[in-house]
Parts: structure tokens; C-alpha cells; sequence
């Protein structure tokens, strides 16, 4: 009998189609760690509520362990005195592991940076890498929404939510 | 690690142990650390430890204009940022002599009622969250996006806004806003039905917190504890009441006292306060008066006369007061943010003494804690 | 029992006299001005102030000495502290305490101020008299390097635990 060549294997053995259906799943049903830290965290929470749902697109279930989540989404003003914290939380996540940094604190310190500041971290890409930044003070929920899309197109390699354009 | 003993853990004198609760915590409403001391599951003692937060909100107002700070006054406690916001300028205004026309009064009075109900609707679902149950926040935060579309409409935000501004407000409302605010409050007032049939009168909630976290007037005192704290205290301190500011005098409604001193005094208080806050927007839509919405000759450099003015008044956490004092130059010389959450947590070490840690939770949810409130 | 505006500024000033053996002086009209505490011999004075143009009703400027029996007498009329913030006035070489109360039952509003050198600025605790001033003071201490003698707890509150530095002092600047 011939060698199966690559385009005819088993569904069974295609590892490659494995990755992506892991990708798949982990994508839609990202578990986001309950981080908010300010008033960031009001507009995740609007977009967890149900006007916004964030649940459409499986990230409703914010666990409040580092251990069981997928994705901290960072909302709000890292301090100095928290950074240690953030990064042990950071740290205790599993693998794989993503991060959203939402608003204008987490992504560079916001409109609290000036000369002289002393309590603020720039950004929470100055402590561990950062997937998708939302921009936005506070960014509304829907930006947070399109964030968490543009963390599944990250992960996953296509875009399954078309984008909506304005009329 | 050491080995265990032999005994077991239920022979001998108990020991106690500090627990960790925080900076992230899904009951802390932010980030607020506190080292418990536990004795089981007693408290023997809470210490709060703020900071984590801290934002540097007092040295920001040192080294930008008196307009600049406007975007911080929002950020400091961001679920009633239109009070705080009118706190500021209202303390500005005061130390320069600059005169608000009526109708900006009556729209900072609508925007800060209608602010002061969607603060209540986080707090109210953020807290049954915390007693574990998650519906009613789904319901309150359905109701405060209606507010928010409103407050959308007129300022351009959801949550920071930036809408007042040194001598009025920014920009007048217009008849959508007028007309989508007598149709909000028409459509809101049924829903205080539903919420008392749905949270308020279940048993579960009856028991978790009626005579839990008693707080005494004279704890209150001795603390500084204002709002809600004070008003389930039995003290019927309100500063819209008591020092009254801006256009409230005109108005007609009242200030809910419950004498118990626990967390079902103090849920009691705001779910009042909820409806006080309907009433005092009817009345003020209702009475709009026409007019600018800015006075006439602020300058556009604004250099306040050498020395300190306060102002305060009731967000939706208690007593708020700015203090600024001006050295006659552009920039502040000093802005001092006095915030309820500092001061009603403070008692928090005094009052949860012996308590049970999810009855001490349960008090912390009823204080309505923002944490960047404390920290600034 | 609880005073009138006129019968507390009465009260403040027999406090203020039983206590000073210095002269009273007029309280600083204008920070920073020359008019500014002369700390070799302090200016005790007690001040009525229009609401209208400050937001309180009573001013009172008292030596470092006697901020815990000012507490004391509003304690005792049922006051309750709003706040304890610090003011640095460089240019003069003093730091200011600023004890600001609110009175629970009635609309009265009282600010009890102190001056100290701004070398060694050092000042009694009241939290002996309002708990609430513990938290206070030690934010006092974390932004201007206040000493508040015989405070339980005199350790950062908002600042880091290892914090070493005051950062609304006016010539703070991060090393």
C-alpha cells in the first residue's frame, strides 16, 4: 500500500489540525482573571454585563485565581507598589497564558505620567510581554470586546467575528 | 516544611494565623490589601493596607493649571465623578468670585443625581456579588446603561467625565437629553419595585446582613464616617442638607436615616437614596431654567486670589471636600482631596473586630469602598 | 451641649489664653506673606471667616503645643475630624498642619492650623483624641515627613512599605 502523503491522512493523526483545533478552543473560551484595578475594571465589567455580553464570545467566566485563568486582562493603573504582585500573579498563570492590557494605564501609565511621577509603573509591558493593547480612558466595551477578537485572530490565526463597519 | 505533629490540630491551644486578603481580591472592589489576623474563622484583627492605588492625584494638582486638573477630579473616585468634578470647580469658583449661571447649576444637579443613582446600581450589584448573588448585578447594570446613555449623549463619556468646567458646565443639553431623562425616570421607578421584591425582601439577604457590622453614630464620629455609613447610623448628615451648595435648597426631598447601625441600615440608606435621587431630577428637569451654561468673563488664564477655600459636597460614598490653597499664580499651590472611602475605611480595623470573615465582607461591601478614592 | 459659632470662638480663645504665655497675634491673611508665623514667638489667634468666600466658619491658628487640647474641645462639642493635610511653605522655611473638622449635627466648620519648622517639623498626635487621625497622619507623614509624637503606627500608608521619600514636599524630586 502507498504512503499516505500529507493530504490525505487520517483526520486521526493530523497533528497540525490538533494545534489549531486546541487554538480553536482555547480562543473561544478564553477565562479572563478578575484584575480589574480601577476604573478600567467598571468598563470590563460593563462588558461582562448584558448589554455588551462578553459572554457571546466565551470569556465570561473572570475567575478570581491566577490558576485558572487564561488571560488577565490588565485594567487600570499599575503602581509601583503593586507591581510585584501583578507579576507574581502574572507568574502563577498556567501556561498558555495571554494578556490584555486595556486602558491607557496599563498600556503606557496613562494620563498619570509626568515629570517627577514617582508611583507609577509606564505601562504594563514594562513587567511582562503584552498580547493586545485596547486603547481608550476608559476604553469603551465594545473596544474591549474587539480586543478579546483580536487576541482570538492572535491565537488562533484568523479573524472568525467579521468586522463591522459603520454605515 | 516542618513535619506535622503527632496531635492533631483540634488538641491544644489554638493559634491564630494571618490571612492575605488582597490587593487582588474579587470582594476588595480594587485594590486593597488587608492582613487579617484569624482566629478560625474570627477576625482578631484587620488591618487595612491602602496604597496599592495611589495615583499621585494631590502632586498632579501641583504642577498643572487650575483647568488642567479637571481630568483628575473624574479619575479619583470614577463611579460618581461628576461630584467630584463639581467639588473642584465648585472650590474654584468660590476662592475667584466666578458666579455660575442658574442653568448650569440645574444641569450639574441633574448630572450628579443621575451619577449618584449609577454609582448606586454598581454598588448595589457589586455587593450582592460579593453575598454571591450574581443576577441583581446583571439587572442594575442593564439600568445604568440606560443613565450612561444619557450622560453619553451629553458629554461625549461613559464613565470620566469631563463635563463642568470653571464657571458652568461645557456644553448645553439639548431636548433628546431633557426628553430621554423624564422617559428614564418614568421607566426607572417601577424597577425599585422589582429590586426590592427580588434582593431586598429575600430571606437569604435578610439574614446575611440584618445585625451584621453593627457601626455606632459615635464610631462614626470619632472616624470621620460620612454618607451612607453615618446615614444608617441614624444621623441624618447629608452635606446637601446640611451645607447646602449649588441649587439642591430649591428642591424638595428628603434624607433616608435608618437607626440600626448594620449592613441592612446601610443597604437601606442607598436604595432610598436612589429614589431621593429620581425625585430631585424630575423636580430639576421639570424647572430647568433658559440661560447660558457658562458665566461671562472667566479668564482664560485663572489666577485665584492668595489663599486656601473648601468645598464640599455629598458623592455617593459621603462627604467629599476640596481644599485649595492658591498662591495668586496659574498653577495650585496645594489641593487637598478629602475622600469618604479613606475615612470609612479606617474604622473598618475597629468595627470587624471578632467577626466573621464573610460577615466582615459583607460590612466591607456595605461601607461601598472605591479604592483609588482612598489611595488618590 | 453644643455651642454657638460665637459661644466656640470663645471657648478657643479661653483655651488659647489659659495656654500661651506669648502674646495673641492676628493670623497670616495671606500664605506665604510676611506676615508669616514667626515660630521664635507663635501667633495664637482664633478667627470668624465667611463661609461664603472660604467654606468654614472658624479659624483657628494655634502653637504645635496645643493642637491636642484644640481637639480635645471640639471632641468634646461633638466635632468630627474631616481631615489632616500638610502645606510646605519653602519659602518661608515652615510646614503648616492644617486640621480641618466637620460637625456631624450642625453645619459648623472649623480649621485648626499649626506651623512647624520645616527642618524638624514635629507635632503631637491627636489620634489619642479622633482614631480617625491615625490614617491622617500617617498620610501627612508619607507626603511631607510630618512627625506626629506618640502616633501607635507611624509607618507608610499610601507610599511603599521601604519608602524613604516625601513627594509633596516642594523640593521633591525622585533620586
Amino acid at each position: 500500500m502507498e504512503p499516505q502523503t500529507e493530504l490525505d491522512c487520517s483526520p486521526l493523526v493530523r497533528f497540525a489540525a490538533l494545534d489549531d483545533l486546541l487554538a480553536l478552543g482555547r480562543a473561544n473560551s478564553l477565562w479572563p482573571l478578575t484584575f480589574g484595578l480601577a476604573c478600567c475594571a467598571i468598563e470590563m465589567m460593563a462588558a461582562g454585563a448584558s448589554r455588551f455580553d462578553l459572554s457571546r464570545f466565551g470569556a465570561e467566566v473572570f475567575r478570581a485565581s491566577p490558576r485558572q485563568a487564561d488571560v488577565m486582562i490588565v485594567a487600570g493603573t499599575i503602581n509601583k507598589k503593586m507591581a510585584a504582585a501583578v507579576k507574581t500573579l502574572y507568574d502563577q498563570m498556567p501556561e498558555p497564558k495571554w494578556v490584555i492590557a486595556m486602558g491607557n494605564c496599563a498600556i503606557s501609565g496613562g494620563p498619570f505620567v509626568f515629570p517627577g511621577q514617582y508611583a507609577v509603573v509606564e505601562g504594563v509591558d514594562k513587567l511582562f510581554p503584552v498580547d493586545v493593547f485596547v486603547p481608550g480612558c476608559p476604553p469603551r466595551p465594545e473596544a474591549l470586546i474587539e480586543g478579546i477578537l483580536e487576541l482570538e485572530k492572535k491565537i488562533t490565526g484568523r479573524r472568525r467575528w467579521p468586522v463591522v463597519k459603520p454605515q | 516544611m516542618m513535619p506535622q505533629t503527632e496531635r492533631s490540630a483540634a488538641d491544644g491551644p489554638q493559634e491564630t494565623f494571618v490571612l492575605n486578603l488582597g490587593p487582588q481580591h474579587p470582594a476588595t472592589h480594587g485594590v486593597l490589601r488587608v492582613k487579617l489576623t484569624m482566629d478560625g474563622e474570627y477576625i482578631t484583627r484587620a488591618e487595612p493596607v491602602p496604597g496599592y492605588i495611589h495615583r499621585m492625584h494631590e502632586k498632579m494638582g501641583e504642577n498643572r493649571t487650575w483647568a488642567q486638573f479637571l481630568p483628575n477630579t473624574s479619575r479619583i473616585d470614577y463611579l460618581s465623578a461628576m461630584t467630584y468634578t463639581h467639588a473642584y470647580v465648585a472650590a474654584v469658583e468660590r476662592a475667584a468670585r466666578i458666579e455660575v449661571p442658574l442653568r448650569a447649576e440645574y444641569i450639574r444637579v441633574i448630572t450628579s443625581e443621575l451619577n449618584r443613582l449609577s454609582s448606586h446600581l454598581v454598588w448595589f450589584g457589586a455587593f450582592l456579588l460579593d453575598l454571591g448573588g450574581f443576577t441583581p448585578l446583571l439587572y442594575a447594570f442593564d439600568d445604568r446603561e440606560k443613565i450612561l446613555d444619557l450622560l453619553e449623549g451629553l458629554t461625549g463619556s461613559r464613565l470620566t467625565y469631563c463635563y463642568y468646567r470653571i464657571g458652568g458646565v461645557c456644553n448645553d443639553v439639548d431636548e433628546a437629553f431633557v426628553q430621554g431623562t423624564r422617559d428614564f425616570v418614568a421607566q426607572m421607578r417601577p424597577r425599585f419595585g422589582m429590586y426590592r421584591d427580588l434582593v431586598t425582601d429575600n430571606v437569604i439577604l435578610r439574614k446575611r446582613l440584618e445585625g451584621i457590622g453593627p457601626i455606632s453614630a459615635e464610631l462614626c464620629r470619632r472616624y470621620g464616617a460620612t454618607g451612607p455609613v453615618i446615614r444608617g447610623a441614624g444621623v441624618p448628615y447629608d452635606v446637601r442638607k446640611v451645607e447646602p451648595y449649588s441649587v439642591y435648597g430649591q428642591f424638595d426631598f428628603e434624607i433616608p436615616v435608618f437607626p440600626e447601625g448594620d449592613c441592612m441600615a446601610r443597604y437601606r440608606v442607598r436604595m432610598e437614596e436612589m429614589a431621593q435621587s429620581l425625585r430631585i431630577i424630575e423636580q430639576a428637569i421639570d424647572r430647568l431654567p433658559a440661560g447660558p451654561v457658562m458665566a461671562p468673563s472667566v479668564p482664560r488664564v485663572l489666577k485665584p486670589p492668595p489663599g486656601d477655600c473648601c468645598f464640599a459636597v455629598e458623592a455617593a460614598r459621603g462627604r467629599f471636600a476640596v481644599r485649595i490653597v492658591s498662591d495668586g499664580k496659574e498653577i495650585p499651590y496645594r489641593v487637598k482631596l478629602r475622600t469618604p472611602s479613606f475615612s470609612n475605611l479606617s474604622l473598618f480595623e475597629e468595627a470587624s473586630r471578632g467577626m466573621l470573615l464573610p460577615d466582615a465582607l459583607a460590612l466591607m461591601g456595605s461601607l461601598d469602598l472605591v479604592i483609588p478614592d482612598i489611595d488618590r | 451641649m453644643m455651642l454657638s459659632l460665637p459661644q466656640l470662638a470663645e471657648a478657643f480663645g479661653q483655651l488659647l489664653r489659659n495656654g500661651a504665655t506669648r502674646p495673641e497675634g492676628q493670623a497670616p491673611e495671606h500664605p506665604g506673606s510676611p506676615g508669616a508665623a514667626n515660630l521664635a514667638a507663635p501667633a495664637t489667634a482664633c478667627r470668624l471667616t465667611d463661609y461664603a468666600l472660604k467654606g468654614y466658619h472658624l479659624d483657628v491658628t494655634v502653637s504645635p503645643g496645643e493642637v491636642v487640647s484644640a481637639a480635645s474641645l471640639l471632641d468634646g462639642e461633638g466635632f468630627a475630624l474631616d481631615a489632616i493635610t500638610g502645606l510646605d511653605w519653602m519659602a518661608d522655611g515652615q510646614m503648616e498642619v492644617v486640621y480641618d473638622y466637620f460637625h456631624p449635627r450642625n453645619a459648623l466648620r472649623v480649621v485648626v492650623r499649626t506651623r512647624l519648622p520645616r527642618a524638624e517639623p514635629v507635632v503631637p498626635t491627636i489620634s489619642t483624641v479622633f482614631p480617625g487621625a491615625n490614617w491622617h497622619e500617617r498620610e501627612a507623614h508619607d507626603f511631607f515627613g510630618i512627625r506626629f509624637l506618640g502616633h501607635p503606627d507611624l509607618t507608610p500608608l499610601l507610599l511603599p512599605e521601604d519608602a524613604d521619600y516625601h513627594p509633596l514636599r516642594k523640593d521633591f524630586a525622585l533620586s
